[in-house]
């Protein structure tokens, strides 16, 4: 399709777009609508969006949530310098500290053991791997006959 | 005349206009309906400035608009998903043209109501993304670049969009090009 013939098209689309009229609403919006606007009317302030509630209500309840922030942030400054609160986060502090060295310490024997398992070389290593598979299965295989013969005996 | 009455007439005023601009883009009667009295309730909690408005029915248009669109892309990774899906069966069924009733043998009123409602059937078979785009375009009057930023998807793919829309439609109601008359239109 070339530029003119595109454009005609375009026209002619829109002709007969434009030419529709408004679709009718269905006979229910109406009565749906006013119902929920009655029932927003009726129900009490607390019940409705903030936005709604009267002036003075939404200046108290700002005000209120403001003096808690408030307050909150203060007495939040406050404990920070308790003694007791200090001592606390020192002892923390300190687990902290312990829970640190021992991490390092995993690190430190996690690197030891691999760097055991690279100098074993690829063909011990799957010799070990397939050693451990070969008695995993055997507990398997052992524990399952076993259990079978003790409830065949019953 | 109390707030709730003057309201009512105000809904009357604009509801077929608001109702068929949300059916347009969301080509469904009950997400349309949905859609409708959202624009009415958010347009209650304004009505003190817009019972005097003269934009008010622009104001309404642009919400209902607003409203389907987010409709749409809350649902837009299923539907984006679909309508690709679907689109392509579509496309091929699309090759089923609508039978107009001859101009001659019928009431004028009748030929072009009928015509009407074939327009809106076929526009409402579009899928989602050749839709959406042409009813915002044509319709709406909006900028291809408007529309492009509006959905969230790049300018080529708006004219694509477009472009496919008008030739199903095209196809659809055997649109004839040039000086000729379009079949079954008066």
């Amino acid at each position: 399709m070339n530029e003119h013939e595109n454009s005609q098209l375009e026209a002619a689309v829109h002709r007969e777009l434009k030419a529709l009229p408004n679709l009718r609403a269905p006979q229910s919006l109406l009565p749906r609508v006013m119902e929920v606007i009655e029932q927003r009317a009726t129900s009490p302030w607390y019940r409705r969006d903030w936005q709604t509630w009267p002036l003075p209500l939404q200046v108290i309840s700002m005000s209120v949530l403001l003096a808690a922030f408030a307050g909150l942030c203060f007495e939040s400054w406050q404990v920070v310098h308790v003694p007791a609160v200090v001592s606390a986060t020192n002892e923390a502090g300190g687990w902290f500290r312990v829970l640190s060295r021992s991490l390092s310490t995993f690190g430190v024997v996690a690197n030891a053991l691999l760097l055991a398992v690279r100098s074993l070389g690829p063909l011990t290593l799957s010799g070990i791997i397939m050693a451990l598979l070969l008695g995993y299965a055997a507990c398997v295989g052992f524990g399952t006959l076993y259990v079978r013969l003790a409830f065949a005996r019953r | 005349m109390t707030d709730a009455h003057e309201f009512e007439t105000f809904m009357r005023n604009y509801q077929d206009m608001v109702f068929s601009t949300a059916m347009r883009l969301l080509a469904n009667q009950a997400e349309a309906e949905d859609v409708a009295q959202d624009v009415f309730l958010k347009a209650y909690e304004r009505f003190g400035d817009l019972r005097e408005s003269k934009t008010a029915g622009g104001w309404l248009k642009t919400v209902a608009t607003n409203l389907s669109l987010n409709y749409l892309s809350r649902y837009r990774s299923r539907w984006s998903f679909f309508s690709d899906l679907l689109g392509k069966r579509r496309e091929e069924d699309d090759s089923a043209e609508i039978d107009f009733p001859a101009s001659d043998n019928v009431e004028e009123d009748l030929v072009r109501s009928e015509r009407r409602e074939m327009v809106e059937q076929a526009l409402r078979t579009l899928p989602p993304a050749q839709r959406v785009p042409l009813v915002l375009f044509h319709m709406e009057g909006l900028q291809y670049d408007e529309i492009a930023t509006k959905l969230g998807v790049s300018l080529g793919k708006v004219k694509t969009d477009i472009f496919r829309a008008r030739e199903t439609l095209r196809r659809k109601l055997r649109l004839k090009l040039g000086d000729e008359n379009p079949a079954g239109a008066l």
